[in-house]
Order: C-alpha cells, then sequence, then structure tokens
C-alpha cells in the first residue's frame, strides 16, 4: 500500500513541489497522476522512490516510513517500486536480455534465478524474439517494453511509470497502456503519470489530479478532464 | 567477479588515460620510493655518526703507566660511560700513520712516536644528550690533561639529517596527495562514461557498496600497476646508484636494496593501493547521491 500523509515538499530554492498532500493507494490499484506541468507529478514520483524527501508529512510504501528510512536501507525499497521512465534509459551496449538481467545482477540475484526469471518476464512483455538485439536495434514501443521488463523482474509490488507512453506513436503507446492493465491484473500496484487524456479517458481508472502542489481531484475510474474537483 | 569484470573492462575501455595515469602514478610513487630510500639512509648515517659520538681524554705527558691505568679505571667508573678505551702515544701514533696513509710512511721514517702524540682515554657515552656532564666529570680526573668532545658537530649534523627528514615527508605527502588527485580524475572519466549505468543502478535496488566496488577495484589495479612499475625503476636503478655515490663520498656505509626491500616495497605497494581507493571513492561519491 501506499500513503502520503499531509506530505509538503519544498525545494532548495525555495519552490513548493507539493503541499499538504494525501491520499492512499490500496494493493493492486491502477492510478493515474495528471496535472499541468509543475503540478507535483515528478515530486510525488521522486517521494515513492526515495529520490526527494518531504519537508514535512510522511510517505509510506508498503509498511515502510520512507521518508525515516536510512540511507543504506533505501535500495532495499528500490527493490519493491519498478520505475519505467519515459526516455526507456537503456543501456546501449547491452542486449535485451543483458538490459533485463543487469537488474537482477545488481541486486546480486542468483545466476540459475536470472537464467529463469529474464525470459519469463521477456515473454509477458512479447519480447522473447528480441532478446539478442542491442536497443538501437528496437523501436521505441519495444524499447519501451524493455524497460516494463527491467522494471517488473524483481517482483516488485509497485511499478511507477513516469510518463511512459510520452515518446510513443498512440497505437504503440495504446499497447504498452494493454501491457500495463496485464501487469496490473496479476496484482502489481500501478502508479502513472501521463499527460494523454485519451489513455486516461479509456482505461477508466482512479484518477488523481495535482494542481500547484495540492490534490484537486480523487476520482475513481474518472476521466482526464473532469468536472469533480475535492 | 562482477566488479572485476566491470573494473577490467573499464580500465580496457579507457585505455590512453589508464596508461597516462598508471606512468604518472608511476613516477609519483619512484619520487615517493627515492624519498623513501633517502630517509632510510639519513636515518642509517645519523645512527652511523651517533655511534662515533666519543670523547677523548688527553692525559698530561708526566702521568706514569700506573696513572694511566688508574685514570682509565676511574674513567670507566663515571656515569653515563659505555665504555672507556686507553690509547698509549705508540698507539696514537700508530693509528694516526694509519689513517694518513703509506704514502706519507716515508716522512715519519726513524721516529718511535712516543714523544709526538699524547695518550689518550676515549670514551663511548651511554646517553648522547647528557655528555656535556660527562666531559666535565672526565676533566675533573686527577692527570686528565683536557677533554676533546665532538658532540657540537655531531648534533649539528644530526639536525640536518632531521631536516632533510622532515623535507622528505613534506614531499612524500605532496606526491602521495598528487597521485590520488590522478587517480581521481581517471575514474572520474569511468564514472562519466557510466553515469547512466550507475542511475539503473541506483533505481533497481543496487547498494551504493555494490556501485562503487568496480570503480575502487579499478583505481586499486591503477594503484598497484603503478607501484609495480615503481620498484622495478627502483630496484634496479637504486644499487647502481648507491655503488657511484659510495665512491664518490667514502664517508659513510649505506644500505643496499635488499635491506630495504620490504618496507620499500611494502610500502609503495600499500600506497599504491591506499591511493587508488581514496580516489575512486572520491571520484564516485557525488553520484551515489541520488
Amino acid at each position: 500500500m501506499i500513503e502520503f500523509r499531509d506530505v509538503t515538499v519544498i525545494y532548495d530554492n525555495d519552490i513548493i513541489g507539493l503541499e499538504n498532500v494525501s491520499f492512499k493507494i490500496a494493493d493492486g490499484e491502477f492510478v493515474f497522476l495528471v496535472g499541468k506541468t509543475g503540478a507535483g507529478k515528478s515530486s510525488a514520483v521522486k517521494l515513492l522512490t526515495g529520490e526527494v524527501k518531504p519537508y514535512a508529512g510522511d510517505v509510506i510504501v508498503n509498511g515502510i516510513t520512507v521518508n525515516r528510512l536510512k540511507k543504506k536501507k533505501l535500495p532495499y525499497l528500490r527493490r519493491s517500486v519498478g520505475v519505467v521512465f519515459q526516455d526507456f534509459r537503456l543501456l546501449p551496449n547491452k542486449t535485451v536480455y543483458e538490459n533485463v538481467a543487469f537488474a537482477m545482477e545488481v541486486v546480486r540475484a542468483k545466476k540459475r534465478e536470472i537464467r529463469r526469471k529474464v525470459p519469463t518476464i521477456l515473454s509477458l512483455v512479447g519480447l522473447s524474439d528480441r532478446a539478442k538485439n542491442y536497443p538501437n536495434e528496437l523501436s521505441g514501443g519495444e524499447q519501451q517494453r524493455v524497460c516494463i521488463a527491467r522494471a517488473l523482474v524483481n517482483s516488485p509490488a509497485i511499478v511507477v511509470a513516469d510518463e511512459p507512453t510520452g515518446n510513443l506513436d498512440m497505437e504503440t503507446a495504446e499497447e504498452i497502456m494493454k501491457l500495463l492493465m496485464e501487469i496490473n491484473r496479476m496484482g502489481t500496484t500501478i502508479v502513472m503519470v501521463t499527460h494523454s487524456s485519451k489513455i486516461v479517458d479509456d482505461a477508466h481508472r482512479r484518477v488523481i489530479q495535482l494542481e500547484s502542489g495540492v490534490v484537486v481531484r480523487d476520482e475513481m475510474e474518472g476521466g482526464y478532464n473532469s468536472d469533480v474537483l475535492v | 567477479m562482477y566488479s572485476f569484470k566491470t573494473a577490467m573492462s573499464s580500465l580496457g575501455r579507457n585505455a590512453v588515460m589508464t596508461a597516462a595515469s598508471i606512468i604518472t602514478i608511476a613516477c609519483c610513487l619512484f619520487l615517493f620510493g627515492v624519498f623513501l630510500l633517502f630517509a632510510f639512509n639519513i636515518n642509517y648515517i645519523g645512527e652511523q655518526i651517533s655511534s662515533q659520538c666519543e670523547l677523548q681524554a688527553f692525559i698530561e705527558d708526566t702521568v706514569s703507566s700506573a696513572g694511566e691505568e688508574r685514570i682509565l679505571k676511574e674513567i670507566s667508573a663515571l656515569p653515563n660511560v659505555k665504555s672507556a678505551e686507553f690509547e698509549s702515544k705508540e698507539k696514537a701514533f700508530e693509528n694516526y700513520k694509519e689513517e694518513l696513509g703509506s704514502e706519507y710512511s716515508d716522512n715519519f721514517s726513524g721516529m718511535d712516536g712516543s714523544d709526538i702524540l699524547r695518550a689518550s682515554v676515549k670514551i663511548t657515552p651511554e646517553d648522547l644528550t647528557r655528555v656535556g656532564e660527562l666531559e666535565k666529570a672526565a676533566a675533573g680526573v686527577r692527570g686528565v690533561a683536557r677533554v676533546v668532545n665532538r658532540e657540537d658537530i655531531i648534533r649539528r649534523v644530526i639536525s640536518v639529517t632531521n631536516v632533510i627528514k622532515i623535507g622528505s615527508l613534506i614531499a612524500m605527502l605532496i606526491l602521495l596527495l598528487t597521485a590520488v588527485f590522478i587517480i581521481q580524475n581517471t575514474i572520474k572519466l569511468s564514472v562519466h562514461a557510466r553515469e547512466e549505468e550507475i542511475h539503473i543502478m541506483k533505481f533497481v535496488g543496487a547498494t551504493d557498496g555494490f556501485i562503487r566496488r568496480p570503480f575502487v577495484l579499478e583505481g586499486v589495479i591503477v594503484g598497484i600497476i603503478g607501484a609495480a612499475a615503481a620498484i622495478i625503476v627502483i630496484a634496479f636503478g637504486y644499487n647502481a646508484a648507491v655503488s657511484r655515490v659510495v665512491e664518490f663520498l667514502d664517508l659513510f656505509e649505506l644500505y643496499s636494496f635488499s635491506q630495504m626491500a620490504l618496507p620499500v616495497c611494502g610500502g609503495l605497494l600499500i600506497f599504491g593501493v591506499v591511493m587508488g581507493s581514496l580516489g575512486s571513492r572520491t571520484a564516485v561519491r557525488r553520484h551515489l547521491k541520488v
């Protein structure tokens, strides 16, 4: 479960990222974070990964208060939160298989475990036949699938997707959405930041809308735009 | 294994920079080693000078041989005397001739030496810091004409060697800091080349130690190779240089390389490892703050 309790984020330059934000996301939910640029979506994502600490309030992920976590323990939290980036961030000198396996190697997974799990995840994201290809040989959609596979391979309870379809055409974006929905159906909580109204409107999932660092809407099965404001 | 493989491939990828930094580190450690050898030998020379510090109590010409025995006994019994040795007039003359060498022996033909030099007692002190007191006490023994003390000259030499030692230490410190800076910059290149990888590692939950390890290993490898190169040059160069110095300056004995091999090689290798690890740690630190 994810919980934000009266969270305020203030950056070094006195810019307010979030102000008294509170919400709960239950296990297995699919939640869209929407809002204009600078609304505080990225701050929310960074709080979940421990990249940013709140000025006030608590961020609780799977029962762990992230902001009180010692620096040494942060990597272990990150293993339970997979991150999907807009710009994929794949290593160009590694193959698809190696990019995914890399996420397991760095958390010291056993080789046998890596050999067992990576093909399974690649099959899940539909890239079994691309395992030996390098990122520059893949389309944008395929690269995003690799990024999703990498985020999933350590079996995180939560996946945070920061505009995963932002660099993709609508057709490919819809395919990525199908994949994320499928992963959510298997029990993984998904928090997705997006600017795409079509994706949000088509999905009929919970929408949390931020504006100037404040939650202005939290609607179950909402659309990208709505009159329902909190 | 992951760390080692990554470190090796990174060294290979930045081959030119790696080679340049190994050469620079080797030069720094070579100079460091030279200063180390210098410091060891200065210390050794200091020890030799200290061991040569003796007082000489000259005996009045009128003293009989029984009196000479009494003076030796009295001086031997004084506090702070390590050893005391009697030198007769004849022996003093013999030693003098020997010091001058055979080419001058003709000048002394027909002389027995009994009227030229004074008999004396050579005193080796126990504690060099209390030589002044011993000098006064020996001068007070009846029949002693005067006591010659070379302490002042010796102290001056020792203080000069101390200054040289301190100077060497400062130079060594500067060299070490330079080497750390060089290693740091080499590793920074590797870190820069792998910035994205580090970022991803942080996000998938790699610990700082795991991320840092290949870089530290890389720095340590550069440090060890640099140290090994410096050791080889020093080992071959030292004995050749020393034999020339000894030929030129036949006053003191110097250490052979084998006598200092363990502390010098050990010291250089340890410094290579420490510098490599220190330089890498500081180079990668900023990138771990995600």
